[in-house]
């Protein structure tokens, strides 16, 4: 079928704003060229919208009304202190950080450490010297090469972290990759981070998304994180994005597996007023291990979008994913979860999971499992579930003297509990659930 | 003092009557049992007694030292010293019991005009009384109930009881599914708490439980009301003829 091809006002902003700044975008002229291709990708294809079946509910040509200006080389005055402070429960972390303010890498901000095996460079400086990608990806790769909103990444990007993590090398603090939101300016970031871990090594990062007091209300953010996980290599990649405001948070994620390897992911959302968070994820070696998980929390008018591609294209594979969301006022949660498993890829063991807690008979989950198997042996299956507080357990808190909010928010964090203790990371296990108690705190007063 | 008065009830949903008219009284200082057949309705007053709203009080009253709790809601009525020990303990995944059992403490003494436990106070309490009831430390770092045994889950209740010091004790076959030495370990905790400031009710199917914990009284419940009042022989009594003679009428 082919869709008339009308531009929107925002498509049409979006390629007028390219041809203004990309002379000021890094890279040298391959890294040029393959923007150019991806804004030619993205013209193609416009914003995504609901008649693609992977953006059936996140509508995005309806969604977003007005192309925000790109940050690029941003300088505002900020201090380690004040980027702290953003961190929120997320600065009790013992981590190496790096920050990016607006979209650019500030080294003065960041405080990575010197360790044999681990090198950590801005994005905006190796696109001077070519593409950068985590290309160790073999066939099939989980990630649709025409995705509009990685296309706008690859075009637009302005900076990031390039992590990559020597053969045998055990990353002992986790690596903090903060984004901070400042400035009065509504404006889009465009970033991309790089992870590429050798064979047999270990990282645990973290991806913050958060904003400074006094930032502007609106934002536009496209992040996008290519992850090269090698033989035997175990990475535990976190997301934390609990940017609030009325910001547009797309972030997609996309990862190769070596054999014998283990991939944890895991994406936090709360605060932010429309997520979507795309996973892809490809087995290339046999024997490996991916859990997705994720927990959110929204409300207000919120939507957060949890989709996920995982590719068994290799025998032998396990995948587990879970997500939670708990929904409040009229917000509005969504779980797409595609779980792949190739006609080779026999004895792939999968199931996935997502749950929803409606605290308002106002908001909406949409869950969309789906299974494409062409194995014939294999271990798969997949559920979901809509549900509301048991009022048994409710009652039981009370009958023990608990408040009726103070039960209610034990049984909330009951529910994402279970997703959040997935976190092997302690201290980062410990900052989300800190995060989680923040919502229910804010939760009880606005009802008090 | 407890004091049921004409109490009926049905279930909210389908209005069918379970209580049809209990009378009964428990002094301070006392333990009075309630025995009587599957299905009678030993749960349903237990669960009145705590303020559970699945259940309507279509007449009579329930005062304890003298007030109406029938207004209160679980709360409330925990607060004012109502503790039900759960037939069914209920399983908490991701909430770790030390966490639940402070909460509900703290929760409780803030209302009782008492100073919250701070931290080491509060793990002090717990660690004298866990122990006492054989409870290791680990088993309340893990979520609550979730995998624990029945007579686990059982003991938790009574550690829960212990912690939360009320002053009227309601027990729903706290026997059922505990071994003997776990019997004697629930009893012994149940035990120590009784003293002229409290009033238990204990239901049970079991005479055994009595021998440990020795009722003041015993009551027979069938088919929504107290059929028989007696002293501690009532339950040997019991064991032997069953509930025959409280057939419906
Ligand atoms: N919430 C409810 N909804 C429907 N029926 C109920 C409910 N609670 C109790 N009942 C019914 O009320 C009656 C009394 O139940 P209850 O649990 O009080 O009995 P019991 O005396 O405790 O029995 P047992 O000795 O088996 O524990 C039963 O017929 C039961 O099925
Ligand atoms: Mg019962």
């Amino acid at each position: 079928m082919t869709v008339a091809k009308i531009k929107t006002k925002v498509e049409q902003e979006l390629a007028d704003q390219f041809a203004h700044v990309s002379g000021k975008l890094p890279g040298d002229a391959s890294v040029k060229g393959a923007r150019q291709a991806a804004i030619d990708t993205f013209d193609a294809q416009g914003l995504p919208h609901r008649h693609i079946e992977e953006w059936k509910y996140t509508d995005l040509r309806a969604i977003v009304k007005e192309a925000l200006p790109l940050n690029v080389g941003d300088a505002s005055a900020i201090t380690i202190a004040d980027v702290i402070v953003a961190l929120g429960p997320l600065q009790t972390i013992d981590a190496q950080r790096v920050v990016l303010v607006n979209g650019a890498y500030r080294k003065e901000l960041s405080s990575t450490e010197a360790q044999s095996g681990v090198t950590i460079t801005p994005l905006s400086e190796a696109l001077a010297r070519g593409p950068v990608t985590a290309k160790g990806f073999g066939a099939g790769e989980a990630a649709p090469a025409d995705d509009a909103v990685l296309a706008l990444n690859a075009a637009y990007m302005t900076d990031g972290a390039v992590v990559e993590v020597a053969t045998g090398t055990e990353v002992e603090r986790p690596i903090i990759i903060a984004h901070v939101r400042a400035g009065g300016e509504a404006g889009f970031t465009a970033a991309r981070h790089v992870l590429r871990v050798g064979a047999n090594a270990t990282v645990t990062v973290v991806e913050a998304f958060v904003s400074l007091p006094g930032a502007a209300v609106a934002g536009q953010m496209n992040t996008a994180s290519e992850v090269d996980v090698g033989d035997g290599a175990h990475v535990d990649h976190i997301k934390v994005a609990v940017d609030t405001g009325a910001v547009t948070h797309l972030a997609s994620w996309i990862g190769r597996l070596g054999k014998d390897s283990a991939y944890h992911g895991y994406h936090h959302t709360q605060g932010v007023g429309l997520a979507r968070n795309q996973m892809f994820v490809t087995f290339d070696g046999e024997g490996a291990e991916v859990d997705l998980s994720g927990s959110y929390l929204g409300r207000g008018k919120e939507h957060v979008d949890n989709t996920l591609v995982v590719d068994h294209a290799v025998p032998h594979g396990t995948s587990r994913e879970l997500f939670k969301c708990v929904l409040d006022d009229n917000a509005r949660g969504i779980f797409q979860g595609k779980v792949i498993v190739q006609q080779i890829a026999q004895k792939t063991d999968g199931k996935q999971m997502a749950q929803a807690l409606m605290l308002s008979p106002d908001t909406e989950f949409d869950s969309k499992p789906e299974l494409e198997i062409y194995a014939d042996d294999v271990l798969c299956g997949h559920g979901s579930t809509v549900a509301e507080l048991d009022e048994g357990l409710m009652f039981y808190c009370r009958a023990r003297g608990i408040p009726e909010d103070q039960a209610r928010s034990l049984l909330v964090q009951s529910f994402i509990g279970e997703a959040i203790e997935v976190v092997e990371h302690e201290q980062v296990r410990g900052a989300i659930t800190a995060y989680a108690e923040q919502w229910l705190e804010e939760r009880a007063a606005r009802s008090s | 003092m407890l004091e049921i008065k004409n109490l009926h009830a049905r279930i909210e949903e389908d209005k069918k009557e379970i209580l049809k008219g209990i009378n009964l009284t428990i002094p301070t200082g006392e333990v009075h049992a309630i025995m009587g057949p599957n299905g009678s309705g030993k749960s349903t007053l237990a669960y009145i007694l705590a303020g559970r709203d699945d259940y309507e009080v279509t007449e009579g009253d329930i005062l304890w030292n003298g007030e109406s709790i029938l207004e209160m809601n679980p709360e409330e009525r925990a607060i004012a010293g109502v503790f039900l020990a759960f037939q069914y303990p209920m399983e908490i995944p991701g909430v770790a019991g030390l966490t639940f059992l402070r909460t509900a403490v703290n929760a409780v003494r803030k209302k009782r005009g008492k100073e919250e436990f701070t931290t080491p106070e509060f793990l002090k309490v717990v660690k004298g009384r866990a122990a006492s009831l054989k409870i290791n430390m680990e088993m309340l770092k893990r979520p609550v109930n979730v995998g624990f045994s029945g007579g686990e889950k059982k003991r938790s209740e009574i550690l829960q009881m212990a912690m939360l010091e009320p002053t009227l004790c309601v027990l729903d076959e706290t026997d059922s599914g505990l071994d003997i030495d776990a019997l004697r370990i629930v009893a012994d905790g149940v035990n120590a708490l009784r003293g002229p400031d409290r009033a238990m009710c204990v239901i049970t199917h079991y005479q055994r439980l009595l021998e440990y914990i020795v009722p003041d009284k015993v009551h027979v419940l069938a088919h929504g009301k107290i059929q028989k009042t007696g002293g501690k022989e009532l339950a040997h009594e019991l064991e032997k003829s069953g509930y025959a003679e409280f057939e419906a009428a």
